[in-house]
C-alpha cells in the first residue's frame, strides 16, 4: 500500500513538472514608444492582463526605444540568435525584414477561418503597407494617418466659418490667404497653413500625391518607386507654391517636432500632423479646434502609417502558436480601445469601434472619427526594399525643392534616378 | 608713479599698451559671446522645464513658476533606480579601464617584448573602429557569455580602451628616466615602480581621461539600449528616450525637465571640480 502510494505520488509530481515544463511558454516582446504619456505604462499592463489570464504564458514586454532603435535593437538580437518572438516595427520596414530574413509570414500559422476572419477583419487601408505577394507580415497595431487641424478662433477672427475646414486644394490656398496676418511692417505674425518638411516629409507628401490621384508612391512587391509622374510632380509644385507664390506658408524647412506647439501658439491657423497628436493638442490647445482629413485635389487621400506586430523567425511553433493568440488578444475590440483610447492611435477594426468604450470616445472626441473616414481613401505609405535609403533620397529632394535648391521636377528626377539605382538588384 | 609718466610721454609704448587693452577687450568679448551660445540650450532647458508648456515659446519675465514638469517626468520613468545602474556603471567602467590600461599602458612605454610594435599598432586600430559598427559582433559575444541584460554586459566592450591605452603610453613616456632608474637602483619592483613613480606623475592625465570616460558612458544610449532589457540593468538614457514621443508631438517641457535631471550630477560635479578638471586638461594636453 506504503509502496503503491509512494509510486503514485511520485508518478503525480512527475507528471505535475512535467506538465508545468511543458505548458509554461515564455515570450519576449519589443516595443517601441512613439507617443507621449502613459503608452509603456499602457502596453504593460496589457501584457500583466493577458498572462493573469492565461498563467501558462509569461510575456516579457520590453521598451525599446524609437522605431528606429527597435529596428536596430530587433535585427542585432536576430542575428546574435536571440531574436524576439515579437517586436512592434514600422509597417513600411515589412521588406527590410524580408530581406534580413528574420521574419516569418502569419499566414503559415492560421487556419483558412482567421486568415478569413481575423486578418480579415482589419481595415484594407492597414494592411496595405503589411502584405506583400499574397503574404501578411505584419498585423496593424499602433497605426496613425495624416489630418488637418484647424484653430476655429482664428478662421472666425478672418471672417470663415469656423466649422468649414478647407476640403480641396485651392480652397486651402483661398482661406490660406485670407488667415495669413501680417503686421504694419509686413512681418507675418500668423501663417494660413503648416506642412512640416522635416523629419518625414515624405509621409504628409504621400497624402498630396494621393489626393492627386496615384495610389501611393512604390508598387506593391516594393521593387519600384514612381517619384518623377507628373501627379507627383504637381503635387510637389503645390506645396513649394505655397510658401513661394502664395506665401501662405513660412518658407524654408518647417520642423516636424515643433509643428503641434506652433498650432497651439497661433503661429499657423492649420497644421497638417498626425492623428497621434490629438491628445496632445486637446490638452494644451487655448482655443477651439477642429480636426478634418486632408484637401482633396482629383479626390481625396492619404497615407496610413505606424506600427505593425511582427513575428520573428527561430522559435519552436508552440512559442509562436503563443504569440499568436496574444497577438490576437491584444488586437481583439476590447483591448484594441482601451489601447487606441490611451494612445491615440486609430483602431485598426471595424469591430474595435462597434464596443461602448470607443462609441463614448468618439462622442467626447468627432476628431477621432475622421481618422478612421479617412481611411476609405487611404493609400500605402512609401515602403520599398532598402526602405530607409530610397526614403531619405526622396526626402533630400523634397527637401532641396522646399528651400528652391532645385525645381520640382528636377528634383523628383534625382530622386526617382537613385532609388532606381538602389533598387535594380531587387527587380530580378 | 614715475613709470607711469615716462608711459605716457613715449608714444610706442602707449601705442603697445592699447593694442595690448584691444587685445584684451577682443580676447574677453570673444569668450563671453562662446560661453553665451554654449549656455543658451541649458538656458532654454532651465526656462522650459520650471514653467508650465503654454510657455514653451514665449518669454515672460514674471511667467508662473512650475515644478509639475519635474513630478510628471520623473514618474514617466524609474528613474531612482536608474541613477543607480548609471552610477554602477561609470564606476565600473571608469576602474576597469584606469586598472587594465595604466598596466598596458606601462608595458607599451618601458618594457621590450616580442611584437610590441605591432601590439601597439593593433591598439591604436581600435581607435579607428566606430563602436556601432561592433553592435551585432558585440551582442553575439555578450550572448556567448551569458552577460545579455547586465550591467557588466554594457561595461564590457569598453574596459580595454584604445584611447586610455595611448594617452596614459605618451605620458609615461614624458616620465624623465632618471627617476625610473633611480627608483629601480632603490630595488623597487616592476609594480611597485608604476605604482610609485609612474601612476602619481600621470595624475591629471588619469583625471582628464576619467572625466572623458565619465561623461562619455553617462550619455551612451545605443549599446546599453540594445543590450540590457530590464530595469534592473538599463541605464539613464534609456530612461531619458521615453520622451522621444514623434508621433504625438514633443512635449519640450517635459523633456526638458527630464534633461536636466539626467544631467544635473555631471553638471554639478563638473561645476564644483571646475578648476581641477581645466587644470588636468591643461597639463594632459586634451582639448
Amino acid at each position: 500500500m506504503t509502496r503503491f502510494l509512494k509510486s503514485s505520488i511520485l508518478g503525480a509530481a512527475t507528471l505535475a513538472l512535467s506538465m508545468s515544463s511543458a505548458l509554461a511558454v515564455d515570450l519576449e516582446f519589443y516595443f517601441p514608444v512613439a507617443v507621449g504619456g502613459e503608452a509603456a505604462a499602457t502596453i504593460q499592463a496589457l501584457t500583466d492582463a493577458y498572462v493573469a489570464e492565461n498563467p501558462d504564458v509569461n510575456i516579457n514586454a520590453i521598451y525599446t526605444g524609437s522605431y528606429a532603435d527597435t529596428t536596430t535593437r530587433a535585427i542585432t538580437a536576430a542575428r546574435g540568435g536571440n531574436a524576439p518572438h515579437l517586436a512592434i516595427l514600422l509597417s513600411v520596414d515589412m521588406f527590410t525584414m524580408i530581406d534580413e530574413d528574420i521574419v516569418e509570414a502569419w499566414d503559415d500559422y492560421l487556419s483558412e477561418d482567421e486568415i478569413e476572419n481575423w486578418i480579415g477583419g482589419f481595415y484594407p487601408a492597414f494592411m496595405k503597407n503589411s502584405q506583400t505577394e499574397g503574404k501578411t507580415w505584419g498585423i496593424p497595431f499602433q497605426r496613425s494617418t495624416p489630418v488637418i487641424y484647424w484653430n476655429k478662433e482664428a478662421f472666425e477672427a478672418a471672417g470663415l466659418d469656423p466649422e468649414t475646414p478647407p476640403t480641396t486644394w485651392d480652397e486651402m490656398v483661398e482661406m490660406g490667404q485670407q488667415l495669413t496676418i501680417r503686421d504694419d511692417a509686413g512681418n507675418v505674425t500668423q501663417w494660413g497653413v503648416r506642412i512640416p518638411s522635416s523629419g518625414f516629409p515624405s509621409w504628409l507628401f504621400t497624402g498630396l500625391v494621393a489626393a492627386n490621384g496615384q495610389d501611393g508612391l512604390a508598387n506593391d512587391a516594393g521593387t519600384e518607386v514612381y517619384f518623377d509622374t507628373p501627379e507627383v510632380v504637381e503635387a510637389l509644385e503645390y506645396l513649394v507654391s505655397l510658401s513661394t507664390e502664395h506665401e501662405i506658408m513660412a518658407p524654408g524647412i518647417l520642423d516636424w517636432g515643433a509643428t503641434p506647439r506652433a498650432f497651439m501658439d497661433g503661429e499657423s491657423a492649420i497644421a497638417w500632423t498626425t492623428t497621434g497628436n490629438l491628445t496632445n493638442i486637446r490638452n494644451n490647445a487655448p482655443f477651439e479646434f477642429g480636426v478634418g482629413m486632408l484637401p482633396a485635389k482629383v479626390r481625396p487621400g492619404a497615407p496610413s502609417g505606424g506600427g505593425n506586430f511582427y513575428l520573428f523567425s527561430g522559435h519552436s511553433e508552440e512559442e509562436v502558436l503563443a504569440a499568436i493568440d496574444f497577438v490576437k488578444w491584444a488586437t481583439a475590440p476590447e483591448q484594441a480601445a482601451e489601447w487606441s483610447i490611451a494612445t491615440g492611435y486609430v483602431a485598426p477594426r471595424e469591430d474595435t469601434w462597434e464596443t461602448d468604450a470607443m462609441r463614448e470616445y468618439a462622442q467626447e472626441v468627432p476628431g477621432a472619427l475622421v481618422a478612421r473616414d479617412q481611411l476609405e481613401y487611404a493609400v500605402a505609405e512609401l515602403a520599398t526594399f532598402e526602405g530607409p535609403r530610397v526614403t531619405q533620397i526622396l526626402n533630400d529632394n523634397i527637401a532641396a525643392a522646399v528651400v528652391g535648391d532645385k525645381s520640382p521636377a528636377e528634383a523628383l528626377a534625382d530622386a526617382q534616378r537613385e532609388a532606381d539605382a538602389i533598387l535594380a538588384p531587387y527587380r530580378q | 608713479m614715475t613709470s607711469v609718466t615716462i608711459d605716457r610721454e613715449n608714444p610706442s609704448v602707449l601705442a603697445a599698451a592699447r593694442e595690448i587693452r584691444l587685445d584684451r577687450v577682443l580676447f574677453v568679448t570673444g569668450a563671453w559671446a562662446l560661453a553665451l551660445i554654449w549656455l543658451l540650450p541649458l538656458a532654454y532647458a532651465i526656462w522650459t522645464a520650471f514653467h508650465p508648456p503654454a510657455y514653451e515659446t514665449r518669454f515672460e519675465l514674471f511667467a508662473p513658476l512650475t515644478l509639475d514638469n519635474f513630478v510628471r517626468a520623473w514618474n514617466a520613468a524609474p528613474f531612482a533606480r536608474y541613477f543607480l545602474n548609471t552610477i554602477l556603471l561609470v564606476t565600473m567602467v571608469l576602474t576597469a579601464q584606469l586598472v587594465l590600461c595604466t598596466l598596458a599602458a606601462f608595458a607599451f612605454a618601458r618594457l621590450e617584448f616580442p611584437g610590441k610594435n605591432v601590439l601597439f599598432a593593433l591598439v591604436l586600430l581600435q581607435l579607428m573602429v566606430m563602436p556601432d559598427i561592433l553592435l551585432v559582433r558585440n551582442y553575439a559575444t555578450m550572448s556567448a557569455l551569458g552577460l545579455v541584460d547586465t550591467i557588466l554586459a554594457i561595461g564590457l566592450p569598453y574596459f580595454a580602451s584604445g584611447f586610455a591605452i595611448f594617452l596614459l603610453r605618451q605620458t609615461f613616456k614624458t616620465v624623465p628616466k632618471e627617476l625610473d632608474e633611480a627608483a629601480r637602483v632603490e630595488g623597487c619592483s616592476l609594480l611597485g615602480l608604476l605604482w610609485r613613480v609612474y601612476v602619481p606623475l600621470a595624475k591629471p592625465t588619469m583625471l582628464a581621461f576619467g572625466l572623458v570616460s565619465v561623461s562619455h558612458h553617462w550619455n551612451n544610449f545605443l549599446w546599453p539600449l540594445i543590450i540590457t532589457s530590464s530595469v534592473e540593468t538599463r541605464p539613464l538614457t534609456v530612461g531619458l528616450s521615453i520622451f522621444a514621443t514623434t508621433d504625438s508631438g514633443i512635449e519640450w517641457s517635459i523633456i526638458n525637465a527630464a534633461t536636466l535631471i539626467t544631467s544635473g550630477p555631471l553638471l554639478i560635479g563638473f561645476l564644483l571640480f571646475q578648476r581641477q578638471f581645466v587644470q588636468s586638461f591643461m597639463r594632459a594636453g586634451i582639448k
